[in-house]
């Protein structure tokens, strides 16, 4: 099985068309380059809105952190909205501490992260 | 840590042969993680606790993947109040204060062994051309005597 299993998909709510992005078991360096690769062509689309859901995430290290505050800064630039949902403890705590919480909007659930 | 403490010896003596578990990892970091989380919650870190201590020694373990060819040592022992998990890799570290200023809130690097120091109740470093030695110490508070007070 894989560490990490990732799945997009698009959607529509009443903030506009958004993409999410699902994350599920444990990001680390041996698949950040995996999740980079995702993450740019995501972004490379310019979505106005990229959701990445953590709910199911159990695990996510720096160089995950480093890949996401990355496509973060692609979509500042081309002036679209990088959001995570659902982070768990570890996830979250880990987002707090290198204050990455403070740097892109961080929501409990991807319905509230797509509402806006 | 002060600067001045990174050229002093380790703290602590090296880890007791018979109870200290030692893992040899390359890749595997998934398996450097579950056994340090087996370990810590064994030893009674409570799950937050435990999953600080998992965070840490994974970076440091990554930081093996990422600048070194060769595998690193996980060994994990307790001592008195306290679990330690060291890692021990061929990679030389040549800022003494690594990890010990907080990254700029954009950096896209350098969050790795902040993080250890801010998750851990102390780190050790000693790292000079023939390797890198970093201990992180969880302090295990011993379980209360006689059955607890009902709230």
């Amino acid at each position: 099985m894989d560490l990490l299993t990732t799945s997009v998909a698009t959607g529509d709510s009443d903030g506009g068309p958004y993409t999410l992005v699902v994350l599920a078991g444990e990001a680390d360096v041996t698949n950040s380059g995996a999740l980079r690769e995702l993450l740019d062509a995501e972004v490379a689309k310019e979505p106005r809105t990229l959701v990445i859901d953590l709910s199911e995430l159990r695990f996510m290290d720096s160089s995950a952190l480093h890949v996401v505050l990355r496509a973060n800064r692609a979509m500042d630039r081309q002036g679209g909205v990088l959001a995570l949902a659902g982070p768990r403890d570890p996830v979250a705590k880990m987002l707090r501490l290198t204050a990455a919480d403070q740097l892109l909007p961080v929501y409990a659930t991807v319905a509230e992260a797509t509402a806006e | 840590m002060t600067e001045q403490e990174h050229a002093a010896p380790l703290r602590t003596p090296p880890p007791p042969g018979d109870d200290a578990i030692c893992h040899t990892y390359r890749t595997d970091l998934a398996k450097v993680r579950a056994l340090v989380l087996q370990q810590a919650r064994a030893a009674g870190l409570g799950e937050g606790r435990a999953n600080d201590l998992v965070l840490a020694v994974s970076e440091v373990a990554a930081n093996t993947l990422r600048h070194t060819r060769s595998a690193g040592t996980l060994t994990i022992w307790r001592e008195a109040g306290e679990l330690v998990c060291e890692i021990e890799d061929e990679g030389t570290i040549t800022d003494p204060l690594a990890g010990q200023r907080r990254p700029g809130p954009d950096a896209t690097g350098g969050h790795g062994l902040w993080l250890v120091y801010q998750v851990c109740d102390l780190v050790e470093l000693r790292s000079d051309e023939s390797g890198t030695t970093i201990r992180m110490h969880m302090a295990v508070n011993p379980p209360p005597a006689g059955p607890r007070p009902a709230p």
